[in-house]
């Protein structure tokens, strides 16, 4: 005979179901105590609580509150209007689903009505409430170009309810994009009535902080205005703010600078201003909540392409601290472990020092677990960090990379589904196959020329050059069966399709791998005759066509090269320089003498001094013919180019002439 | 997050290609990744006379930062069953980055003008590195280069080799024909050890060259 029985578990589930029904039932009730004993329930009970936030989500809570708030509105019933704005404002306080589900609600223009109440608790209500949904991308777009809107705008910031002030600031740090929203703002004395915030309560000072960073972000004017206000005052407020007792007020006031350091960096010419940034953004790296993550990101934005801050963060012990929060095992937050990835990056971008540093940590094994992360940020910052401590010379050549549990997991991200890991990846690998002529290459060994082969064909011109990169890179000091091994996925007609890529920076990449592929052992510059010498052809014909000069200078390197060869090779060269018939104005070695590239006047001049090399039969030859061109004469006139180099060789060519008799 | 794509005019210095013109010297092709060299390093003492045959390949030059580096290979090593391969970083004396004053590895001033010296290229600069270290000295249109060699770790052998790399050299070379000579410095071992070397051409006839690109 079946009984029914209740475990604790489901009736405590049913009893919490049933209270979460009923509070819905109180909601909706006529009585106004009651349906405001229930909001402040469902308040008190979501506050900084997701978890419950997401179940009365669910459960369609959002849309009830609203309704209670459309109905208070109309019978002006105060005490409901606060507590369902700040029900509403709990939803929205950093969970994006609420904010979605307030603004789905249809609530919003009533909630901007609450700040014309005259009741002062209303409009904070509405003011709170608003502030929260203005932190979400979600919120509604602000058209400060509409003339009400600016006046709306500046009507909240001329409020003295810091709550009302604080929404104005965060409206402008959340809603402005664009440098015409900048220059609107300003030109409106936007920064005069922020600035007086300063001054003001904490969530004031804070709510200025955000939107002066948004109105100042890459606009010199802007921060020349803000600079200029009282004479520097409230820049040395800002700067002064960096020391204060509460950390998101130091972030934000660090943040602020670091705006305006990489808008305008003449304004911090004081080294220990700059060092203070660096110290105390390295010291909110350990602060655990959202401030820790913002100062991660702030950090890298800091020092980004600034050796010298670089520098300061090194000397500060930023490596260290940054490692050890890295290692103490516990979860990281994705926004924070892409920030303190990126800051590694950075400090390791031009400085070899740090890049021992950080490598000598043993930070590689954890760098390759966060290859695997889900967030496709996070794996894209490990790869930019795996790529700039690949520029340490010293650790490729100790095989550093090239084990396989690091080499395999970047392979594999090849295919990542993400187009910012890819490009990231091959950027890392670019450097990492850089393995010194060492024979073993663990990355050929994963099938990585054909991936990378592959990708040289895609549509995106940054890929295949990038693609081209690592190639490159591959082939140098490689030995034949490497080159063989390439050559064979390619062929002539592949490389063909590769010098002639209608993108310049793809054409020289394929051209300095070519200029790899025949250096080396003579028998390498074979390839370049392979089917009938179409790959040399093709070299000859882009160099006619006026290139740019990155890509003249691998292509004189290749026929360098190649004139480094027999005596077949450098004739070959020389048809090239001077196929029959051609007009005079096609002679691009002229051309190239003349460029301001001192590198491409180099690599001429070399091929020069590799045709009439004396060792080979038919240099004096060659010498005629050169100077029946006009070449001779042309380097005759540049005895002092300005270059040092240049000088010096055409001073070889020139002594080599006056050996083959010629005055 | 949006990745920086590197133009072909690489933002990392350090390169075998152009490093770009922030630099205190110039670009000299034949100091260049890629280059090799070949001689030998005169290892004789009061007992005997010996000479190592010895290959340089340059794998990094960072004009900027003054720096290069690369492998020294040495033949006919009596302890070693093998080719000793070594991994040296170089300090560029540029005036800015590095002067002629080593002021580490137990080198003294002394010891720097006894060993710069040797070199018949730097008798120009003596006097005036005697007098201020050289520190007005322009070495931007001089055609030498000159240079201290310091092997930091054993790539093919161990440490227990019976070989030392205490010591380090101080290096002259001509931009011109790209020959090199140096001498090694170790207060533990014998004085004025000679390194000279020449540019290698593979069976080339001519100067062959090869680059690679950081991102």
């Amino acid at each position: 005979m079946p009984t029914t029985t209740s475990s604790s578990s489901s009736s405590a589930a049913s009893s919490s179901g049933n209270r979460q029904a009923d509070v819905f039932s109180r909601l909706a009730s006529s009585d106004p105590e009651v349906k405001l004993k229930a909001l402040r329930e469902v308040k008190n009970q979501i506050i900084g609580n997701r978890t419950k936030k997401l179940s009365f989500l669910k459960l369609g809570a959002v849309p009830a509150i609203a309704s209670a708030l459309s109905d208070a509105d109309c019978s002006s019933n105060s005490s409901i209007l606060v507590q369902s704005a700040a029900a509403l404002g709990s939803f929205a306080c950093g969970f994006e689903a609420g904010v979605q589900a307030v603004l789905d609600a249809g609530v919003f223009p009533r909630l901007l009505r609450l700040l014309t109440s005259s009741d002062e608790k209303v409009v904070d209500a509405g003011a709170r409430s608003l502030r929260m949904i203005f932190q979400s991308n979600q919120a509604p777009k602000y058209d400060f170009l509409q003339e009400k809107n600016m006046e709306f705008l500046f009507s909240l910031l001329n409020s003295e309810n810091e709550n009302v002030s604080g929404l104005g600031a965060s409206i402008i740090a959340h809603a402005c994009g664009t440098s015409v929203e900048q220059q609107v703002l300003c030109d409106a004395g936007v920064l005069e009535k922020l600035v007086l915030l300063l001054d003001g309560s904490l969530s004031q000072r804070e709510a200025c902080l955000e939107s002066l960073a948004t109105v100042l972000k890459s606009n010199p004017e802007a921060v020349s205005r803000f600079v200029g206000l009282e004479a520097g005052r409230y820049m040395s407020s800002v700067t002064e703010l960096t020391k204060d007792r509460y950390p998101r007020t130091r972030l934000l006031s660090c943040l602020c600078l670091v705006v305006i350091y990489n808008t305008s960096p003449s304004y911090f010419l004081n080294m220990g201003t700059k060092s203070s940034l660096v110290t105390t953004l390295l010291e909110l790296l350990n602060d655990p909540g959202q401030s820790g993550d913002e100062a991660a990101l702030g950090l890298s934005s800091l020092i980004a392409e600034k050796e010298d801050l670089q520098k300061l963060a090194y000397e500060a012990n930023a490596i260290k601290n940054i490692v050890d929060i890295l290692k103490t095992g516990s979860e990281l937050n994705p926004k924070r472990l892409q920030g303190l990835f990126l800051s590694l990056a950075e400090l390791c971008s031009k400085l070899e020092d740090c890049r021992c540093s950080f490598l000598s940590l043993e930070m590689l094994d954890l760098l390759v677990n966060e290859l695997r992360h889900k967030n496709a940020d996070v794996r894209t910052a490990a790869c930019i960090c795996f790529r700039n401590a690949a520029r340490s010379i010293k650790n490729l050549s100790a095989g550093r990379f090239t084990t396989d549990h690091v080499m395999l997991p970047l392979v594999q991200l090849l295919h990542d589904p993400s187009s910012s890991v890819q490009v990231a990846v091959l950027g890392a690998l670019s450097n990492i196959v850089l393995d010194f002529s060492s024979p073993k290459s663990t990355f050929i060994e994963y099938g990585g020329i054909k991936q990378l082969i592959e990708l040289s064909k895609s549509m995106d011109p940054n890929t295949r050059c990038s693609s081209l990169r690592a190639l490159r890179n591959l082939m140098f000091l490689a030995d034949n069966n490497r080159k063989e091994l390439f050559y064979s996925e390619v062929k002539a007609q592949g490389f063909v399709a590769l010098i002639s890529d209608p993108e310049p920076s793809v054409q020289e990449q394929a051209l300095a791998l070519l200029r790899n592929l025949v250096d080396g052992c003579i028998n390498s510059i074979e390839f370049v005759f392979d089917e009938d010498g179409l790959i040399l052809d093709t070299v000859g014909r882009q160099l006619r066509k006026a290139p740019q000069a990155q890509m003249a200078i691998q292509g004189m390197y290749v026929l360098t090269n190649v004139a480094s060869g027999t005596e077949l090779h450098k004739e070959a060269v020389m048809q090239q320089l001077f196929p029959q018939p051609q007009a005079e104005s096609n002679n691009f070695m002229l051309k190239f003498l003349q460029s301001h590239e001192s590198q491409l006047r180099s690599a001429t001049v070399w091929t020069i001094i590799n045709l009439i090399s004396p060792s080979s039969p038919g240099a004096l030859d060659r010498h005629v013919k050169l100077r029946n061109e006009g070449i001779i004469p042309q380097l005759k006139n540049m005895v002092n180019d300005a270059c040092l180099d240049v000088k010096i060789r055409i001073r070889t060519v020139l002594s080599q002439s006056m050996s083959f008799g010629d005055n | 997050m949006p990745v920086r794509v590197v133009e072909s005019n690489a933002p990392a210095q350090v390169s075998g290609s152009d490093p770009g013109n922030r630099s205190p010297l110039p670009r000299s092709s034949l100091l260049a990744a890629g280059q090799a060299f070949s001689g030998t390093q005169n290892v004789s003492n009061q007992q005997k006379e010996e000479a190592w045959r010895v290959n340089v390949q340059i794998q990094g030059v960072d004009l900027e930062h003054g720096y290069l580096c690369g492998t020294m290979e040495a033949l006919n090593v009596p302890m070693a069953d093998t080719p000793v391969i070594t991994f040296w970083e170089g300090e560029i004396v540029d005036g800015k980055n590095y002067t002629f004053n080593t002021g580490k590895w137990e080198a003294t001033r002394e010891d720097d003008l006894r060993h710069w010296s040797k070199f018949p290229s730097f008798a120009p600069l003596q006097g005036q590195v005697e007098s201020d270290g050289g520190r007005q000295l322009d070495l931007s249109n001089y055609p030498y280069i000159f240079m201290r060699w310091k092997e930091q770790y054993f790539v093919n052998v161990g440490t227990d080799c019976g070989l030392t790399i205490a010591g380090f050299y101080y290096v002259c070379f001509s931009c011109s024909d790209g020959s090199i000579s140096g001498f090694y410095y170790d207060p533990n071992s014998s004085p004025f050890q000679k390194l000279e070397l020449k540019t290698v051409n593979e069976g080339r006839s001519g100067f062959s060259f090869s680059s690679y690109e950081l991102q």
